[in-house]
Parts: structure tokens; sequence; C-alpha cells
């Protein structure tokens, strides 16, 4: 946990230019050259890559932090994060503009992504209120059901989301007449969606709620013996992941142009659990990782499989067989991988501010059991 | 029973007062205000039996799904590849042996066998770790899926009915009177409709026996209530969890060659049975079998009336159902606490 | 159910820290509290003893709300709060320790204490950083020396000893303004120094603060406890000042007599 974050005895109150300074100097050195890599991507990549490699991973990245925050955070494994970038994306082509006329309402951009926010974030905190009513793994499994009939309900319903067909010609509005679907420009947009996101993430969790919110995580009976509100500081989790999911929601109808009830069904929604957990699920870069590895898969596993001699279609297997690995023998994913067997750069100081590694805890146990808990059944 | 009537006299009440509606509704000739109002009769008792019966195949999923979660707090999300899996068994077995009651037990056996592998082989070493638990059976599932689909391919398959199953039955429940003779018309049910109905029946009643009167059951139950007491009285838990995963599964593959007889096995169908199968724990309770029985009806009957008289919102209607007992009564209908 | 003979205040209504009217509490067909009557003035200390299974625990979770009793009122400064969750209880005024240390491992001494102060005050969803000159980081430097936790201060607790683990405990508990605390068992484990330092951190407490502490050892029930409440097998068996629970033959023969043999 974010223990040396809240150390505050040994300076006094310095000014706020000070403080933004020492913000600064918290970064690390990795994510400096991390972020000058991505600023110049572009420069020596094609479209291609910059469009369907680094932009699908950020956007997807994006929707699978939210899912981080509220797991790795939270101790809640929510499945809905993919369908609130649906409402946030269906939102987008209703009340701004699409190929379908007869339903959308056609205002100006910036009302309908505010709409689109605010909508997915509304689903979001109402599912939250939902499944925090409940303990630990009945959350995958309300959120699943929820995320399901949120599926099968647009399917059906073509007053509003036009059923099957869904929304076509549903793109970013020509601001500063840059074309936001051109390869360059969509991949600063979502690289700057994604890194204000992760730092949001970040700044977040340690935060007081932050702390509160992992306090939970860890030991719900006792967070309320201290006056917390224990379902208060869930559901608004769930508010700030909807926020975030719905961003991400915006920008893949965007890079997509079209949304579909095909863009929330099982398997888009069990991806982004996938992606998380691949990368690492306490961790908001494992987020980011997994997305780009996901994607990778994706776009190169067809050349792979056919070089053994099996259909592209195998793609899938390729995926379920890597997610089995990863949660078997790395529950903390490719993060923890890189931690057990990448260089050993400072280990100290880059464990002290990940979520989920104080000793007791081990990874990826199930969260929010407390010992004392035999009798309150 | 007596209890719940004295504590909640005014629930109760209703209760017995739409039992007594509904077998009104079932046995008496509607009046034509009635028909006016909501259709035909026969449209009513269709969809009420086709619920029942639906609901007879969701329990026979989600009994096992429940049992898995009530034992080892396992939520097995690739129950409904086990589903799956055992209507192509199913399939193939009725398709080679030309015997649609062999289909049964040898579909019941391998996806059982399977699922005992699966405790053996992954969740014994995962024991209380819940959520890598339920992360690899949605790897497994994943996986599964595709091999199924390698396998079998996208289309779909649907398992015949013996002969004397096929044809339609003459029920007791009259629909009508015949305008031209006057003579009363009787419903006509499809008899394999009926079989599975009772087939469900008995497992339920065998399963609910089974638990409450004999040891294993006992130590089940147990278990449900309290693994460590369970873990702590020298039994062989390990011995029990196999046995009971291996019969939960093997109840998902009995029930996907009922599935595959009386609707059809396709890529997909995985993931719509294990929803229904979460749906109907959620409302029923986790761990419950009885509330098993009680959610799969409720969401066999919500789905075809929904879909009779509200088509184009059929899911809400199951959706509100879950919503509502989530917001009154989390742990579900027959949750305890 | 008998009368308690009128004691002033009876008319005032609210001259009780806490009241419980009629408590029961069943865990399927175990009665683990059946019809506790108990009533406890502001700054009032009270003892509460009994052999394991007595139910205290269980008491204590009934107060605070972390399950809820089955029967039974809860009254908290003559406010029912039976059916408050437990936050809202806390944030009346009302505190526990538990039995099992329920800290926080990864956190240091400093932002274990942080968190009970902000729990009790306002801005719990704030999203700015704390800072030294922030009143709450100095009530919680304040709590650590009440505790005399100073020299641990930002260590984190799962490198404690067991004692200063208690202790912390019991700081978590201070925070805010507390009305009434209830102490589980802080004794328990104990070497007799710690055991010296517990009862003067507990004699320290200013006079209004009143606490109900479980307690096993008699010796230190009695130099900490105005009355003193038995409990044997989830209900009340005997309630009086130190003095009398120690010299009544009853009490000795079920209680005090196992510790001769």
């Amino acid at each position: 946990m974010a223990q040396s974050d809240m150390n505050t005895s040994d300076t006094t109150r310095p000014d706020r230019s000070a403080r933004l300074g020492g913000l600064i100097r918290q970064i690390p050195t990795r994510v400096w050259v991390v972020g000058f890599f991505l600023l110049l991507v572009p420069s020596f990549t094609g479209g291609f890559v910059q469009y369907q490699i680094f932009g699908w991973a950020f956007v997807l990245g994006l929707i699978a932090l939210s899912l981080m925050f509220l797991g790795g955070y939270g101790g809640m494994v929510s499945l809905v994060q993919m369908t609130v970038a649906a409402v946030a994306g269906y939102s987008v082509a209703i009340f701004g503009t699409s190929g379908v006329s007869e339903i959308s309402m056609g205002w100006p951009w910036y009302v309908a992504v505010i709409m689109a926010i605010v909508m997915g974030t509304l689903f979001c905190v109402a599912t939250g209120a939902l499944a925090v009513r409940t303990e630990g793994i009945y959350t995958i499994m309300i959120t699943l059901a929820i995320a399901s009939a949120f599926f099968y309900f647009t399917r059906q319903n073509y007053t509003v989301f036009n059923g099957f067909t869904g929304f076509n010609r549903v793109l970013p509005p020509p601001v500063f007449g840059i074309d936001w679907r051109a390869p360059t420009p969509f991949y600063y947009l979502s690289l700057f969606c994604a890194a204000a996101g992760y730092f949001a993430v970040l700044y977040v969790s340690r935060s007081p709620f932050g702390l509160v919110l992992q306090g939970v995580r860890d030991n719900p009976r006792r967070m309320a013996a201290l006056g917390y509100s224990v379902n208060a500081h869930r559901i608004a989790a769930y508010a700030f992941s909807g926020v975030l999911a719905s961003i991400g929601g915006i920008l893949l109808v965007w890079s997509n142009g079209q949304i579909s009830p095909g863009t929330a069904s099982i398997g888009p929604v069990i991806d982004i659990l996938v992606i998380a957990v691949i990368g690492g699920i306490n961790r908001p870069i494992g987020a980011f990782i997994g997305a780009l590895v996901y994607v990778l898969l994706r776009t190169y596993s067809l050349d792979f499989l056919e070089a053994l001699n099996l259909s592209g279609e195998r793609f899938k297997l390729l995926v379920g067989l890597g997610f089995l690995i990863i949660v078997y023998w790395s529950p903390d994913g490719i993060c923890g991988l890189w931690e057990r067997f990448g260089p050993k750069l400072k280990p100290r100081s880059a464990r002290g501010r990940e979520p989920g590694r104080e000793p007791g805890r081990e990874p990826g146990r199930e969260p929010g059991r407390e010992p004392e808990g035999g009798n309150d059944a | 029973m007596k209890r719940y009537m004295n504590r909640h006299p005014l629930w109760s009440l209703i209760f017995v007062a739409a039992g007594f509606v509904l077998i009104w509704l079932i046995f008496a000739i509607w009046p034509p205000e009635l028909i006016d109002l909501i259709g035909k009769k026969k449209v009513f008792v269709n969809a009420l039996f086709n619920g029942i019966t639906l609901g007879g195949l969701y329990f026979l999923v989600a009994s096992g799904f429940t049992l898995i979660f009530g034992l080892m707090r396992n939520v097995n999300l690739a129950h409904g590849s086990l589903y799956l899996l055992g209507g192509y068994i199913g399939y193939e077995v009725s398709d080679l042996t030309g015997s649609w009651v062999l289909a049964f037990p040898v579909a019941f056996i391998a996806v059982g066998l399977v699922g005992m592998l699966l405790q053996v082989l992954v969740f014994r070493h995962l024991d209380g770790q819940d959520l890598q638990q339920t992360l690899i059976t949605i790897g497994i599932s994943i996986v599964v899926a595709d091999v199924l689909l390698w396998i079998w391919g996208g289309d779909f398959y649907q398992i015949l009915a013996p002969d004397f199953l096929s044809g339609p039955v003459e029920t007791f429940i009259q629909t009508g009177v015949k305008r031209s003779s006057g003579e009363p018309i009787f419903l006509k049910y499809p008899a394999v409709r009926l079989a599975i109905l009772f087939a469900a029946t008995v497992i339920g009643v065998g399963m609910w026996l089974i638990l409450n009167r004999t040891r294993i059951g006992m130590y089940v139950r147990a278990g449900v209530d309290d693994r460590e007491m369970l873990a702590a009285s020298g039994v062989r838990v390990q011995l029990i969890f196999v046995c009971v995963f291996g019969f939960g599964a093997g109840l998902a593959g009995l029930a996907g060659v009922v599935g595959g007889t009386f609707q059809s096995i396709a890529p997909g169908e995985d993931m719509r049975f294990l929803l229904s199968s979460l749906v109907v724990v959620i409302v029923g309770g986790m761990g419950s079998i009885p509330g098993a029985a009680l959610g799969a009806v409720l969401v066999g009957l919500a789905e075809q009336f929904g879909s009779v008289y509200m088509p184009t919102y059929s899911v809400v209607l199951t959706f509100l159902i879950m919503v509502l007992v989530l917001a009154f009564r989390p742990k579900g209908l027959m949750g305890r606490g | 159910m008998m009368l308690d003979p009128p004691q002033k205040g009876d008319e005032i209504g609210n001259e009780y820290a806490l009241e419980l009217k009629g408590v029961s509490k069943q865990f399927g067909a175990l009665n683990a509290l059946s019809d506790i009557n108990i009533r406890i003035k502001p700054g009032e200390r009270r003892a509460v003893l009994g052999s394991n299974g007595a139910g205290k625990t269980t008491l204590f979770n009934c107060i605070t709300g972390d399950f809820p009793p089955s029967a039974g009122k809860v009254l908290f400064f003559g406010e029912d709060v039976t059916e408050f969750p437990a936050h809202e209880r806390i944030r009346r005024g009302l505190r526990r320790t538990y039995q099992i240390s329920l800290l926080f491992n990864g956190l240091s001494v400093h932002d274990n204490v942080y968190l009970a102060c902000r729990g009790v005050s306002r801005g719990r969803f704030s999203l700015r950083r704390p800072h030294p000159g922030d009143a709450l980081v100095q009530a919680a430097d304040g709590l650590i020396a009440i505790a005399n936790l100073e020299n641990v201060r930002d260590v984190m607790v799962s490198d404690l000893s067991y004692g200063q683990q208690r202790q912390l405990e019991i700081a978590l508990a201070l925070a805010g303004a507390p009305r009434l605390v209830l102490l589980d068992e802080p004794a328990a484990g104990l070497s007799p120094s710690e055991r010296k330092e517990l009862i003067s951190i507990l004699n320290r407490l200013p006079e209004h603060m009143g606490y109900v502490i479980i307690e096993h050892d008699m010796d230190v029930a009695l130099r900490v406890a105005d009355r003193v409440t038995m409990m044997h097998n989830g209900r009340i068996f005997k309630e009086g000042t130190p003095q009398e629970i120690e010299n009544d033959p009853e009490v000795q023969a079920l209680y005090l007599g196992g510790g001769h043999e």
C-alpha cells in the first residue's frame, strides 16, 4: 500500500509550486522513458501500428484500468466495465450524430460526450449499488448477469438502441479541423486519455479516499468500526471507475465508427477481465500491458497459428490457454512475472507503492474475508 | 412454512390468493372478457407449461452450479461449457447407437468425470482462493468453447427424441369448446417436454432426499453451512468435494442432452445456460437446492410469459426479477440471512 | 421481566450512555445471548467478566452493529440505534477494539491512526493528500502519544510487537470524540509490564469517557472498573461493584474457583 506517501513527519507544509515539483519528482525515471518513447512512436511507425495496435491498446487499457481500479484497490472484480463503456458509446451515438438519423438527436458533440460520461457513470453506479449489497465473489456473478442482460436488451430493443444493427457512422467531431480518426491524431488522443486515466488512478489511490478504499478491501468490518460507510466507499469507487470506462467507451465507438450489441457481448466483457488479469490486476500499468499483449496476440496470432498449421480461428484457444497459465502460475500477471524474473531495478522502492503488496495478503486471494468472520453469516 | 406464515401473514395471504387465481386460470373456461383482455387461454396455458418445463431444464443446470458453489465456494463459470459438452456427447451417442435413452448416462458419466478431473487436477490446489478459482473457470470456459467449436463446428445439432415421445399428448386441461359441436377442446402438449419435466422433478426430489436423508448428504449440508466444521470432523473432505463436483458437472452434462432434445446444441449455448444459471442462483439463493428450483421456475416462467406477452422486453422481465431480489433480499429468496 | 429499582435519571431518559433492553442473539439453534439488560452511565467504567463462550464478544458485536441482535433494543445516549449500521453508531461516539487485532498491516502506525481519525471526521471521500499541518494529522499524533507509541510512529504495523499492536488498537478506538469505548480483552496475551502500561493508559483517560472492558484477568478488571458484570452462558449472572463481585460466593464458586486448582 501507499505507505511512503502518507509519511508526513519530515517536512513542514510546502507551498503549492513546491508540492507540484515534489509530485513531478516522485515520478520514477522509467515512467519518463516510457512517456517519451510513446510520444515519439508516430515518428517511426505507420498508421496501422499507431491506430490498430497502440490506439486500440490504449482504449482497451483504459477500460481495463477501470476494472483494475475496482478489483485491485477495491477488491471488487466487476465484469460490467465493458458494458459501461458500451452505455457511454451508445449515448454518444444517441445524443450526438450517427448514420441512424431517426434515433440520434444530433446534439453538439461536447454535450453528447458529457451526457455519455454521465450515463455511463450512472449505469456503473447503479450496478455497483446492487453488487455491493453482497460480498466478494458474488460481484463477478451479479455484474456478469447485468452485463449480459444489457447485451440481450440492446439486441431486442429497436426504439432506443436500434437492435441488432446498432449505430454506424458515429464519428469524432472535427475539432480544430483535425480528423481525429486519422491514425496519428487518434494515437495522440487515445494516448492522452490513457495517460490521464493512469495518473488519475495513481493519484486517487494515494489520496485518503484511495487509502480508505484499500482499507475496505482488506478489512471491511474494521473500516465500519472506524466510522466509514463501507458500501458508500465501494459505490464511490464504482462511480470513479465508471468515468474511466465511459471515456474508454467514447473512444472505442469513435475508433470503430460504429456500435452494436456485439460491442458488449459476453466475449468482449470477459476479454476486459482477461486483459486486466494478464497484465496484473494489482497495478494500474498492468491494464495497459495486458491490453497491448491482447492486441498484439489478436493481430499477429493469425500468422503464428498458421505457422503451426492451425486455423486462425484458434485465437481464442491461444488467449484462453495464456490466461489459464497466467492465472495459475502468476496471479500478479505479467507485472508479477517481471518482478519475479525481470531485472531487479530498485525492487524495494518500486514495490512499496503498489497495492496489494503488503505482507500477509497473498496476491489473487479473495479479499474481504476477515479472520473473525466465521460466525456472522 | 408455519413460521413463515406467522411472521409474514400478509405475504402468505397474497401467495395463497395468487395460487388460487392460477389454479382457476388453468382449469376454468375463460369468460370472453378475460380473453379480450389477455388473449386466448391456450396461449396462456402453453406459456405456463413451457415456462415450467424450461424451468425444469434450468433447474438441472443450475442445481449443479449451486451445489458446487455452496460446498466449495467455487463459482464455476465453466458450468455452461460442461452443459454444451454434455449436449455434444449426447448427440454423438444417440447418433451412433440410435438410442436416446443411452445418451443420458453416457453424458452424465463422461461430463461427471471431466468435472472430477477438474477438481482433482486444478481446484484442489487452489482451495480457499475464490477469486483465482473463478478466474480459472473463466479460462476453462474460453478454452473449452473453442475446442468444442473446433470439433463440432458452428452448426446446430438436434438430438432426436424416440418415437414414443415425439408426438403431442392430450392433457386433461380444457382450453375451450368447439363451436360446431360443443365438444370440449383439450390442450395438446409435446410428450417429450412432459417427460423432461417429470425427469427434472424426479431428480430434484431425489437430490433433496439424498441431501436430507443420507449420511453423505448430511456431510454436504454441513459443509455448505460451515466448511471448517466439516474439515474438523475428520470426514475426507476432498473425497466429498470430488464427488459433488463430479455430480454437479454430470447434471450439467445430462441437462445438455435434455437441452439438445427439446431445443438445440450450438456454440453460444454454453454462455446462455451459464447466464440463466447465474440468474437462477442469484434469485433462488446461493447453495440452496429448493432455491434453485424456485429460481429456475421463476426465470423459466418470466422468459416464456415475457416472450408471449411482451416480446421486445422479455429479457427485461428476467432482469427485473433479479434486480428486485438483489435489492430486497441480497442473499436470494431462499438464501440464509 | 423484573424492573430495576428506579434510579436517578430515569425521568430524563437519556441519562444512560448505553442501555440494552432484552437483547438476545441466536446463531441457528444456539442462544448466544438471552435477554440481556444492561445500563451504563456516562463516564462509567464497566468490566464484563465471564468464561469463554459466555457471550461477551457477541454482546459487543450486537452493541456496535457488527451484527444485529435477534431481539431487543440497543440505546446509545437515549437514541435507539438497534437498526443503525455500524458506521452510524461509530459516528455517534461509540468505539470498540477487537480481540483479534484487526489492523492494517501494510500501513504505518501513524497511517492507521490517521484512518481512524478520518473515519469519524468529515472528508472521508477526500482526494486531497494529508499534510503535516492538517488537524487530522496532528490529532493522530496526539493519540499516538496517549497510547505511548511515539517511538514507533512510522513503523509498519506488521513490524510491531504484540503488545504495541494491542496499544494501537486502543489508540484507534480513541479517535475523534468517543463517548463510550468497548474494549475486547485488551490485556489478553500481554506480559506483566505491558499489562501495567495498559492499565496506566486506561487510568489516564479523561473522566467523561466511559468504557466497557472484557477481561479475563480479575486483577486487571478490578483495577480499571467501577462496576462489574458477570456473564454466564449468554445471560447476565451478577452485577455489582468489584468488591461485591469478588466476595460473592456464587461468583467464586463458578469463576474464580477455576483459578485455584
